[in-house]
């Protein structure tokens, strides 16, 4: 077992070796659901572009999106940022309606990283890592349990895991990174 | 050494010895070995105990399809293995091996009486001979059976080892890496593919590690192995060795069992012991070579009769001379290589036996130049020798008489009885198979996958074809994938080509009746097994094998099938093809449960879910109890309390002053969007347009059958916007089912659902202090009762925390539950248990909750519903918004069995003697005297015991339960009856007088 | 395991993602308190349980989340095709043509 524990304290789980686990420090995560005509009115009140591609992303400094579904994204930004976010987009509801649900507590993100962190994540998912590419991302599965993972550099992901799941898959990670350490 | 082991030769290192035992004896070998291999070098050929007759057997073959050499491996506490090969098990230093299925010893068993009973052990014995008395089965048959046969013991200690899984996507998978498997993936690799490479060896080469005299592109054939991997390695090909396909599955997905430390002296701790690696791969070579068949005649079993393909790899691969004398029994080619080889080591060849009465001219040649006896157009009927064979019996054959026996003195007898493709894989993706009528065996021919088939797998023969063949193979899986390459073409000298024959069990001049000509040697399967089980009626091959239990050993076949058919089809008298083949399935050799758990023990066994209060939970000696996959406090046991006493003490607590409960798990979904409110009156019974921003309602929700799926409370935020909560375990299955109908079936309505179960800790307070626990802490709403009365939601802040405040109740009691960010639920936890104290503050557990909703008579779904039951069933009808014209269910409810009368209706129960507790699940009767088996007519769903109501309490689902109110029902239970009286559900405060502030 | 196309994602992945989720072309009556009881019991329970090809529903569960159609023969476990909910029926004989 980790020596992570439920607080989630942000800092580095495995430090060093081929794959680097560290967890993230919160931020400010939104669900967007909206119908493809009010994109551009609600991509413009929050500032970034909206990908209608499955897997894209988009940024603008710290705020990101990324599309989930065909009508979803995930919005990442800066915890101070929150109420900023909340008030643009409750300005454009009457004109461009949609749901926006603030999520910033449901999930807590790990970064994974180093020479073999790609591989690392086929220790539990079955999707062929190769094919998301650096910039992108997506949700799926590992060890059974949904997760949004998020492809920052060849060997650099963030995964997004809902809270009560999260010990369950760091463990995994942990192990893993262990096992690779050994080899 | 000993005089077995062949100086210098061989692939195993004679530099480095290694000591291991075989039954406490001391043995030795050298690094490279394996068990079988180190045995055979000190001239032991008993290796086991066969499972039926116990007949004492030796290594058979020198592979993974070993049949007969099966041992128990230890490495300290808890790593014993039974059943290992001892052909494919690697000797390391203090590595404990041990025989099996033989009592007290290995050479002297007194299970071995069974051989001399054999006449009453023949095919389908069990279904005769055990049928009568019926009784016997239990007490005498079964324990006689069990003790008698079987193999290993299974180990009874926890495994310590930990495995490994992966997936791996690759454009080529090769299996097997032999000649043609080599040839495949520098085809493959060279034209830029991503290529994987596996064998389940612990080195790549396969039958070029036996044929070291063989020259490839004038290279030895080993210098030639060695260059090939280097060029695959360089060319970024997954080379994966100790590694078994185990089974091929759709599209192109092969699981793979790598063995990471059985090998290992030491293992560093962190390795896995195995891992299994789920492999996607684009296009899929099989390379997997052929299988030498044994040849069938009466003691064919003895210890020292081995394939002589086998006996080649003993001597070419691990520098061991299988016998001093050895007999070569023969319908093929390649054994007399194996012939030469062994005579040009120092064996003496007391003769070849061939059953072709013309064998191959270059090959009489040979044998001749060697001075070495040749008798062809013969057979052999027997064998002699207790533990070790010591003669054969050999006849010639004139068309059908078989002439007068020679006896022939020998310590080994070799045999070939051809080879037999290995398909197995191919036949797991359900490729279809024709019989080659020339090769007497079944080839590959419809393939169900994208698969190429390539060398021996598909009937060649000689290393010079099997190379080209997997160069084309290759070429041919990567053109598919838009590459093209021409595949190299090799030239081998000191080849050895061959053809043979394929025959059912040999001509006898003995009484057929009385051999014990083995087909399926593991299980004691003879040919006159398989000739009886057509005798009484089976036409099926399937039957046959059923019957007969040939090919169900652990070497599924690999050594008795196409023999087995070759017999059945004799017998049958129709052609082989027409008999088919039983169905290979996966793993392709046995395979530890370890390997298919993966990660998934001790801890990681399954998800655990923990609420962000979960800690404070065990910090305080929670007991906890699973709900779905969450782990959630039971109860908080004080002082050595049982849960009786704990449970009561949290209830009074509660109800006299105030008490904390963690409902973090309930499921919660936000609803949001200008038609939420329409969404929300289709999905629920409820109405929902006139309950105003700031209200909350119970709701309950049906499937379109009409019968109650799950319910919660639910607040409306704003007009647009619902925080609906779900039961615990509906969570996921709630939102599901409303995706569903938003998706498919209302894809007009503007409307979006979110899960944010996890966003929100919820924390509830209850009892008559709650409010003034709570107050302190609450910003931004005021919390009288004229303001905030029962059934109301704000978002307000709470202990400094943006918080969705409702003031509900599910315990009778005045309650809140307060939601906040999941980060700041224990931190809020804390605050209002420290406040609490100078109310007595009780946290409480999920026992507790379930005894006071229970003394109000509110449902948990799916405890006191189960899928049958309507609202009205359940005193619910009030929660039905019977003006609306549609909701899911509202059709349902109309159907004609629900509107019956005389349903199961939820009542409550109250026992005669007002001091027993129901057990929950107990069923109801009417009379209790009435002949069994009974009429019941329902079973209790909740039962407690009631501190507010100083007694036990209990609700059940009742047959016209409404109408039966006051009357008594009977608990039939294993030692008494007990009486109860039908009540209403609600055990305390009727009038909800609690619930105002 | 399966790999499946999502018509959403416009992707093949593994059959993990997904969740089976019956069989398609079973619309809810737009007035369920018009049908008749037996038209009810059908629209519930009353299902076609072919050998060999079927319309079903799969959902994108760990992935992009939508239900969608797909055509998969239930003896050799292969898709015909996949489809977006609100696509028409496809024609068996046309797909089968195609898939040879």
């Amino acid at each position: 077992m980790t020596v992570l524990t439920h607080a989630f304290t942000p800092g580095p789980i495995v430090a060093s070796g081929p794959v680097k686990l560290t967890l993230l420090e919160p931020v400010a995560r939104f669900s967007l659901r909206l119908r493809a005509a009010n994109i551009p009115t609600v991509a413009k009140a929050l500032g970034v572009d909206l990908p209608t591609t499955v897997g894209e992303r988009a940024a603008n400094g710290t705020t990101e999106a990324i599309c989930l579904g065909p009508d979803e994204w995930m919005i990442i930004a800066k915890t101070d940022d929150t109420d900023k976010l909340v008030s643009a987009c409750a300005d454009v509801y009457a004109s461009a309606t949609h749901s926006l649900t603030e999520v910033s507590a449901r999930e807590i993100t790990v970064r994974i990283e180093g020479d073999r962190a790609a591989e690392l994540l086929t220790i539990g998912c079955p999707r062929d890592i190769d094919s998301i590419p650096v910039g992108g991302g997506c949700r799926t599965v590992i060890d059974g349990v949904t997760v949004v993972l998020w492809r920052d550099a060849d060997q650099s992901f963030r995964m997004d895991i809902w809270r009560s799941f999260a010990l369950h898959i760091i463990d995994l990670l942990y192990t893993g990174s262990k096992e690779f350490a050994a080899e | 050494m000993s005089s077995f082991r062949v100086s210098g030769r061989g692939r195993v290192d004679h530099t480095q010895p290694i000591q291991f035992t075989f039954d406490g004896k001391k043995i030795k070998g050298f690094k490279g070995d394996t068990v079988a291999s180190a045995l055979l070098a000190n001239g032991i050929h008993l290796m086991g105990r066969s499972f039926k007759y116990h007949r004492p057997r030796g290594a058979v073959t020198a592979g993974s399809e070993e049949p007969n050499a099966l041992v128990g491996t230890r490495r300290g506490p808890g790593r014993f293995e039974p059943n290992t090969r001892a052909t494919v098990q690697e000797i390391w230093d203090g590595l404990q091996v041990n025989s099996q299925n033989r009592y007290p010893s290995l050479s002297f068993d007194i299970g071995a009486i069974n051989d001399k009973a054999y006449m009453l052990f023949s095919a389908g014995f069990y279904y005769k001979t055990f049928m009568w008395p019926k009784s016997f089965w239990d007490k005498v048959y079964e324990p006689f059976i069990r003790a008698a046969a079987g193999l290993g013991v299974s180990p009874t200690e926890p495994d310590p080892d930990h495995y490994a899984s992966r997936y791996l996507h690759t454009d080529v998978l090769i299996i097997g890496a032999g000649p043609a498997g080599l040839a495949a993936a520098l085809s493959a690799a060279r034209a830029g593919s991503r290529v994987t490479l596996v064998d389940e060896n612990p080195e790549a080469g396969g039958s070029l590690l036996s044929e070291p005299s063989a020259q490839i592109e004038d290279m030895p054939a080993w210098d030639w192995v060695g260059k090939t991997v280097a060029e695959l390695k360089e060319l970024g090909v997954k080379l994966m060795t100790r590694t078994t396909a185990i089974g091929y599955y759709h599209q192109n997905m092969v699981g793979l069992c790598e063995k990471l430390t059985d090998h290992l002296a030491s293992p560093d701790g962190e390795t896995p012991r195995e891992r299994m690696w789920r492999v996607r791969a684009k296009q899929v070579v099989l390379a997997q070579g052929a299988l030498e068949k044994p040849l069938v005649f009466d003691g064919n079993d003895r210890p020292g009769v081995m394939l002589a393909g086998s006996a080649q790899t003993y001597l070419n691969r691990y520098g061991v001379r299988v016998g001093d004398k050895a007999v070569i029994l023969t319908s093929h080619d390649s054994a007399w290589y194996a012939a030469f080889d062994l005579a040009d080591a120092g064996t003496t060849i007391a003769a070849i036996v061939d059953t072709r009465a013309e064998p191959n001219a270059d090959l009489v040649a040979e044998a001749t130049k060697r001075g070495i006896r040749i008798m062809a157009g013969h057979t052999v009927t027997g064998t002699e020798g207790r533990l070790r064979v010591k003669s054969v019996r050999v006849n010639p054959v004139t068309g059908s008489s078989v002439g007068a026996p020679e006896v022939i003195g020998c310590d080994c007898l070799l045999m070939s009885g051809g080879w037999t493709p290995s398909l197995h894989l191919f036949s797991h993706t359900k490729g279809t198979l024709a019989w080659d009528e020339e090769r007497q065996t079944f080839l590959p021919d419809h393939k169900a996958e994208e698969c190429e088939i390539a060398g021996a797998g598909r009937g060649l023969w000689g290393i010079e074809a099997v190379l080209n063949d997997g160069a084309a193979m290759g070429a041919a899986a990567v053109k598919s994938l838009g590459k093209d390459i021409a595949p190299a073409s090799y030239t081998v000298a000191n080849d050895r080509p061959g053809t043979g024959v394929s025959h059912k069990e040999l001509p006898t001049d003995l009484d057929a009746g009385k051999a014990r000509a083995f087909v399926d040697y593991q299980n004691d399967v003879t040919a006159k097994d398989l000739r009886l089980a057509v005798r009484e009626g089976m036409r099926s091959i399937e039957h046959v094998k059923r019957y007969t239990t040939n090919g169900m050993a652990t070497d599924q076949g690999k050594m008795s099938n196409i023999n087995g058919l070759n017999i059945a089809s004799d017998a049958l008298g129709v052609p082989q093809p027409k008999v088919g083949l039983t169905t290979f399935r996966p793993p392709y050799t046995p395979t530890t449960f370890g390997a298919f758990c993966g990660y998934h023990k001790g801890s990681h066994f399954e998800v655990t879910r923990k609420t962000p209060i979960d800690s404070w939970a065990e910090e305080n000696g929670a007991a906890y109890e699973p709900v779905s996959l969450w782990r959630r406090a039971w109860y908080f046991p004080k002082d050595g309390e049982d849960m009786h006493a704990a449970v009561d003490r949290e209830c009074r607590a509660t109800r006299a002053s105030v008490g904390i409960f963690d409902a973090s798990t309930l499921g919660k979904i936000e609803v949001v969007g200008p038609d939420a409110v329409e969404f929300m009156n289709r999905m629920y019974t409820n109405p929902w347009t006139k309950l105003a921003p700031g209200r909350a309602r119970y709701g309950l929700l049906l499937g379109d059958d009409g019968f109650i799926r799950d319910d919660g409370v639910i607040g409306r935020l704003a007009d647009d916007r619902f925080h609906v909560t779900t039961t615990t375990g509906g969570a996921a299955r709630v939102l599901n089912m409303m995706e569903d109908y938003l998706q498919t079936e209302w894809p007009d309505l503007d409307v979006w659902l979110t899960s944010t179960t996890e966003q929100w800790a919820t924390i509830a307070l209850n009892g008559p202090n709650a409010r003034k626990v709570l107050e302190p802490f609450v910003e931004g709403q005021d919390m009288s009762d004229e303001a905030f009365p029962h059934m109301s939601v704000s978002e307000c802040r709470v202990g400094g925390f943006p918080a969705r405040l409702f003031r509900i109740s599910f315990t009778g009691e005045v309650g809140f539950e307060v939601n906040v960010p999941a980060h700041a639920g224990r931190a809020l936890w804390e605050m209002l248990y420290e406040a609490g104290k100078k109310y007595d503050i009780c946290p409480y557990g999920t026992e507790t909750m379930h005894v006071l909703r229970a003394e109000k008579g509110y449902i948990i779904v799916g405890q006191d519903t189960d899928g049958t039951v309507t609202p009205h069933d359940a005193g619910l009808s009030w929660a039905i918004g019977k003006m609306k014209p549609d909701f899911v269910g509202k059709r349902g409810l109309a159907r004609p069995d629900l509107v019956a009368e005389g349903r199961k209706q939820l009542i409550g129960l109250l026992t005669e003697d007002g001091k027993t507790k129901l057990e929950e699940g107990a069923q109801i009767v009417l009379d209790p005297n009435q002949p069994k088996p009974m009429k019941m007519v329902g079973h209790v769903t909740s039962s407690y015991h009631s501190d507010a109501a100083g007694r036990p309490i209990a609700m059940a689902l009742l047959e016209d339960g409404f109408n039966r109110m006051g009357e008594t029902i009977y608990i039939p239970m294993p030692d008494r009856v007990i009486k109860a009286q039908v009540t209403g559900t609600v055990f305390y405060d009727p009038e909800g007088a609690r619930l105002k502030l | 395991m399966l790999l499946i196309h999502c018509p959403y994602c416009n992707q093949t992945l593994p059959e993990a993602e997904f969740t089976y989720a019956g069989e398609a072309h079973i619309a809810r009556p737009a007035d369920p308190s018009s049908v008749s009881d037996e038209e009810w019991r059908d629209f519930l329970f009353i299902r076609t349980n072919v050998k060999g090809p079927h319309y079903e529903r799969w959902r994108h569960f760990h992935g992009c989340g939508r239900y969608f159609n797909a055509v998969r023969d239930t003896v050799s476990d292969r898709f015909l095709i996949t489809y977006k909910t609100d696509d028409p029926r496809p024609e068996l004989s046309k797909l089968l043509e195609k898939s040879k």
